[in-house]
């Protein structure tokens, strides 16, 4: 080699490194990172847009007060919706597991039923659903049908559950809709265990329902958590959420301070559904090893 | 040499009905109970799909009875004529909004999965200082609506000059965490030993990144791809807020004026639901494309 080495191996493979990064990270700091902080700067001061500047008068925490302390703004949309996401995140973790292992089965005919049941991440992301739930297509009337909404009444009388229950019950077919990126990263996930471990768990006498609970669900578990978080951020940034439909109005101050609060009441639950998956994990472990 | 392609073409298809048959055979009870459980919740997931092509070919008082249909009773094209006299009358040609959304919708959707691609291996295969912590930022933005943070970013564009430019559309598209974080989760599974292996035989690591990683994880590039295109093509955020030229304007831009500039939402509604059928072939189209690579089962061989 006739060139002089320059960099030392290490050196040389973070440069590489960074080289790979830097493109996303340079637009991730100017459209998101950046605006996420200039947002939280306009949080604390009231926004005058007048003809020929944007003027910023400091206020401090007032809106943050206002919002957390005297408005019913937030807690009138986001307390009904919360409890429609806390029912909606396991049932659909939960079907689009199940949907995946029965799409992972030898099946003839199952490449047309997977491309149909990954379907709906073209209409989750686009207008089309906003469309069909605004047209009142997303519950197909199926409580008044079968007059479950009566048992239901009598079943959770008048506990604030009631409704958001109902709600769910009445968007099934959303269930389903929304699942779409969630049966992928499972099909995904079932296809990184080896058929080895099957075939001794069957050679050793095992039913399907050991093997599931001994064999599938460790193998999934990194894969649930995953799905868990996507689902939870999916619903709290869907752009039907009624709470973002009220970020999009109002003044300026008033709405970085909204979606801040917003922001940290998702991490706080996400936190929570990871602390509930770890325990869980934690205490499957114990029961099936 | 003709001949020969024509014989093994010829015993293919043989090979192909024996294969049918042959597994015919197979199907045991449990696969029919599997495919008669699948089957309704298939078709609930067809129904939206079903309902965007009625919904387009429904005449006008169709559109509006309550409760709704999924089928047309008297389909029409009328919604479409509609829309194309519609379209004549517009300052700007409609032809002009296309391109632009061709345009746009394809360099995002290039930008967001390439860099997202990139960004997404050194974090998966390489704990460089510092990985954390960015992974931690592409997560918390996850959580962000790009809604929340419209006129920040107004500020950033106008200051960058990108105004009514190509760019302003699709520079701020391109930023997209869920691309990343989904393509680092799907690396994570990668095993190392190939990687280990390509480095010992001289790969370069952009070598190891093009011919390893990226074959390795194609059902989640294809994933991506879907996703970036769907939020590419449906985009009328950008045009609203950073286009002030209305020949620099997209497709989803102008559809959206079809009702929502007017006060009462009757109007026209006929044009907008056969618009909403022209936008969303395209994703249609990107799907079947991509979705075969979706469900091909991911390559996990090369380590026993």
């Amino acid at each position: 080699m006739s060139r002089k080495r320059v960099l030392t191996a290490r050196s040389l493979r973070r440069l590489e490194g960074t080289l790979f990064i830097a493109p996303w990270v340079i637009g991730f700091i100017a459209f998101l990172g950046f605006p996420l902080l200039f947002s939280l700067y306009m949080s604390f001061h009231t926004v005058k847009i007048l003809p020929n500047k944007v003027a910023y008068d400091f206020v401090g925490l007032k809106f943050y007060r206002e919002i957390i302390l005297n408005s019913s703004a937030l807690y009138d949309k986001l307390i009904p919706y919360f409890q429609e996401v806390v029912l909606m995140v396991p049932v659909i973790v939960i079907f689009a597991l199940m949907i995946s292992i029965l799409l992972n089965q030898k099946l003839y005919g199952r490449f047309l039923f997977r491309a149909i049941f990954f379907l709906p991440v073209i209409f989750s992301t686009g207008a089309v659903l906003l469309q069909f739930i605004n047209q009142g297509e997303g519950n197909l009337g199926f409580l008044e049908r079968f007059e479950l909404g009566g048992y239901l009444d009598t079943f959770l009388g008048d506990s604030s559950w009631a409704k958001p229950v109902k709600e769910v019950l009445n968007h099934f077919v959303l269930v389903l809709w929304y699942s779409g990126v969630q049966i992928l990263i499972f099909l995904a996930g079932l296809q990184t265990i080896s058929t080895s471990a099957y075939e001794s768990a069957r050679i050793d006498g095992a039913t399907p329902w050991e093997v599931f609970w001994k064999i599938t669900l460790p193998a999934m578990s990194p894969f649930i958590l995953l799905n868990l978080i996507y689902t939870v951020v999916d619903m709290f940034t869907f752009p039907s959420n009624p709470v973002i439909e009220l970020v999009n109005t109002g003044n300026y101050g008033f709405n970085s301070a909204l979606a801040w609060i917003y922001f940290f009441i998702i991490i706080i639950f996400l936190g929570l559904v990871i602390l509930i998956y770890s325990i869980m994990n934690r205490r499957h472990a114990k029961n099936y090893v | 040499m003709q001949e020969i392609q024509m014989m093994t073409t010829k015993r293919t298809w043989s090979a192909k009905w024996q294969d049918f048959v042959f597994a015919v055979r197979q199907v045991d009870r449990t696969q029919i109970g599997i495919a008669i459980g699948l089957t309704p919740l298939a078709i609930f997931m067809l129904l939206p799909l079903f309902y965007i092509f009625n919904h387009a070919f429904k005449p006008l008082h169709e559109l509006f009875l309550f409760p709704p249909t999924f089928v047309v009773r008297e389909p029409t094209i009328q919604n479409f004529s509609e829309l194309l006299a519609l379209t004549e009358s517009t300052v700007v040609p409609v032809a002009r909004y296309i391109f632009n959304s061709i345009v746009v919708t394809f360099l995002a959707t290039l930008g967001m999965v390439i860099f997202g691609a990139m960004c997404a291996y050194p974090l998966a295969k390489h704990k460089f200082p510092g990985s954390k912590i960015v992974f931690g930022l592409v997560l918390t933005s996850l959580l962000f609506a790009t809604e929340a943070i419209a006129i920040p970013r107004f500020v950033v564009v106008q200051s960058l000059g990108i105004m009514n430019t190509y760019w302003g559309h699709v520079l701020p598209m391109i930023a997209m965490p869920v691309g990343v974080f989904l393509l680092k989760q799907f690396m994570d599974q990668v095993p190392n030993e190939l990687i280990e292996a390509a480095k010992i035989d001289g790969a370069s690591e952009f070598f190891i990144f093009l011919r390893i990683v990226i074959p390795i994880v194609s059902p989640a590039m294809a994933t991506i791809t879907i996703l970036a295109f769907q939020s590419a093509w449906g985009n009328a955020e950008t045009s609203t807020l950073f286009m002030q030229d209305d020949a620099m304007k997209t497709l989803p831009f102008y559809m959206g004026t079809l009702t929502s500039n007017l006060a009462n939402s009757v109007a026209r509604q006929g044009a907008a639901a056969a618009g909403a059928l022209i936008m969303f072939i395209p994703s249609l189209l990107v799907f079947l494309v991509s979705q075969r690579k979706v469900i091909t089962t991911m390559a996990h061989s090369g380590i026993k």
